[in-house]
């Protein structure tokens, strides 16, 4: 059954590629809805103007990644049926040029590349391929699927909701990043590997200046597949998928990995600092009790006791 | 766009020797660092922090979608959040990310039901899931794991709880029997002190009941019959146990020998020294291994 599915899918878009102005390709259901979707569809024919989202998106890691952090990225491709995967990118001079060759050559039009430095922070690349603008975030606070056993599960390749919080509208480079995530993790519409049905969110919320994202499968009453039971909306629950993680923009770019900084987060530390302080920190503390008692010294030196006038008082007696 | 042209010879190669650019910047912070707090977060902005505010907007417009998508290709919604959380309280940052994807959902769901799209995944609708079977039997095992952890652990506090209640009753119980033996042995004093007092001579009536000394719960009274053991319930009726009785005492009495001369049966005899097949050592069960063999 699973595999004459398939089958059906990767032949339906041939056809399709050939005239985009084709009638709609039949529908794969297994139920009898095709006829009302048909007529949904002709009810507002001009509206959509002919776009059609075409976003593909490549996903490569830089070598040496941790486990963890490749989980990650093999998490989110299975979040994204509009994804390809690539090998990993070795050659860390000159990366951007290969990255947007490589880029190129997979008619990709963004890339998501995750950069893994000294086993420890992932820095994740948010790149629109041909000329748009590129954004290093470093990410944090990562738990993938696997690790966090969560009960939630959806269908794989079905389009999310994208949630944004109303803060990404405060400022210019929050519009940008916000259009950025819209196209990169929203599933291009009918896309050939995308599944009807809309079964999980995703959730990008800025707090404290990161973009924190969560994926949450819903879980609603229903019986038929366009309507929801009465009073569902009340029911209705979330139920955490993973992965997690979040983000935190350090600069944004005005080319494909690299170009022009258009925004530097005047906040940032970077994580090499963080620990040299902690190191430096660790260090000082036998220098610092030296230099205590050193002084101790010095200062009872400077002041010393003055002869007690009282010490031989009962010695004669 | 001039002003930018010029940047890009400076920043082109920004991706390669950023990390010097870090540690130079470590240095310096160094050097101004007296305090020795570890922040994540500079606690004021730094001054040269590029924001090209009209190149961002120029980009976004690059690469934004024409204005009149439709919702449905974007599926794109907004939530006003409320007032600003605390990151570092997990509990309020989750549920506030909770109640924005749940209110999301709400408004999204809304709109599908208006635009009369086929949006609830059937119940008869199987497709390959984002976590595979393996991964949620293994979910699963581990809820169950914990559960039955959490009921071991509910069990064995019960029975903790038990045995102190049963400590408890026990005590209890023993304090009062203590407590009614007292009771019944001053009773009889009392009784037997009134009976004097009454007249009753203890000598002319009853045989001397002598609760003190316990004497008179001894059964069988001074009659002891000879020849028979304390411990003999039968009163020396039942037969004599003998050695003879007991098969292992037989075989042990055999082996080791009871009765009689001991050295005899332990010294060599003319036929034990000519008799090689043992071996020197361990005599008989080094024989019979070699029988088995």
């Amino acid at each position: 059954m699973g595999k004459k599915r398939k089958h059906s899918e990767t032949e339906a878009p041939a056809p399709m590629k050939e005239n985009d102005s084709a009638p709609e390709r039949p529908k794969r259901t297994l139920l009898g809805w095709k006829d009302k979707n048909e007529d949904a569809e002709k009810s507002k024919p001009a509206s959509a103007s002919g776009f059609r989202n075409k976003e593909k998106v490549l996903v490569t890691c830089s070598r040496r990644i941790s486990f963890r952090y490749q989980h990650l990225m093999l998490n989110i491709v299975s979040l994204l049926p509009h994804c390809k995967k690539d090998s990993k990118v070795e050659a860390k001079s000159s990366k951007g040029a290969t990255l947007n060759e490589l880029v190129e050559l997979k008619g990709s039009s963004s890339s998501l590349f995750f950069e893994c430095r000294k086993h420890k922070d992932l820095y994740l690349w948010m790149v629109k391929s041909p000329s748009g603008p590129s954004v290093k975030f470093l990410v944090k606070a990562v738990h993938t699927m696997e690790e966090m056993k969560l009960t939630g599960n959806h269908l794989k390749g079905s389009r999310p909701l994208l949630t944004f919080s109303s803060n990404f509208d405060k400022d210019a480079h929050w519009k940008l990043l916000k259009e950025m995530l819209t196209q990169i993790f929203g599933v291009p519409k009918e896309h050939r590997k995308s599944k009807p049905y809309h079964d999980h969110v995703f959730v990008f919320s800025i707090i404290d200046d990161h973009i924190w994202f969560r994926n949450y499968q819903i879980s609603v009453p229903h019986n038929e597949s366009d309507k929801i039971a009465r009073g569902g909306l009340d029911k209705m629950t979330l139920i955490e998928v993973g992965p997690r993680f979040c983000l935190n923009p350090i600069k944004i770019f005005g080319g494909s990995f690299g170009g022009p900084t258009l925004y530097e987060n005047p906040f940032y530390v970077s994580p090499n600092q963080i620990r040299a302080l902690e190191k430096r920190n660790k260090a000082g503390k036998f220098a610092k009790k030296i230099k205590a008692t050193t002084r101790r010294k010095m200062h009872e030196l400077a002041n010393p006791l003055e002869p007690d006038e009282f010490a031989d008082m009962w010695k004669d007696e | 766009m001039s002003f930018e042209e010029d940047i890009v010879s400076d920043d082109e190669m920004n991706m390669i020797d950023e990390d010097v650019e870090t540690d130079s910047e470590a240095e310096s912070l160094s050097d101004s660092e007296t305090e020795n707090e570890i922040t994540e977060k500079l606690a004021e902005p730094t001054k040269t922090a590029v924001y090209n505010r009209a190149g961002l907007l120029d980009k976004l417009q690059d690469i934004s979608w024409p204005e009149d998508v439709d919702w449905i290709h974007k599926l794109t919604l907004d939530i006003d959040l409320g007032q600003a959380v605390d990151v570092n309280d997990d509990l309020a940052r989750e549920s506030a990310l909770y109640n924005q994807a749940l209110q999301g959902t709400r408004e999204g769901y809304a709109k599908f039901e208006d635009m009369n799209l086929l949006f609830l995944r059937p119940a008869n609708y199987y497709a390959e899931m984002v976590k595979s079977d393996t991964h949620m039997e293994k979910v699963k095992s581990r809820l169950l794991h914990e559960k039955k952890q959490m009921e071991e652990s509910e069990e064995r506090r019960k029975a903790r709880d038990n045995k102190r209640m049963a400590k408890e009753v026990q005590s209890q119980k023993m304090k009062e029997r203590a407590k009614q033996k007292k009771d019944d042995i001053e009773s009889v004093k009392k009784w037997r002190k009134q009976r004097q007092q009454s007249g009753f001579s203890d000598k002319a009536g009853e045989p001397e009941l002598d609760f003190e000394s316990g004497k008179s719960f001894q059964r069988g009274g001074g009659k002891k019959r000879p020849g028979v053991s304390p411990g003999d319930r039968s009163g020396g009726k039942g037969k004599p146990t003998s050695r003879m009785n007991n098969k292992k005492r037989e075989f042990r009495d055999s082996k080791f020998g009871h009765g009689g001369r001991k050295g005899l049966s332990k010294q060599n005899t003319a036929e034990t020294t000519n008799d090689f097949k043992g071996g020197f050592r361990g005599g008989k069960a080094s024989g019979n291994k070699r029988q088995k063999r």
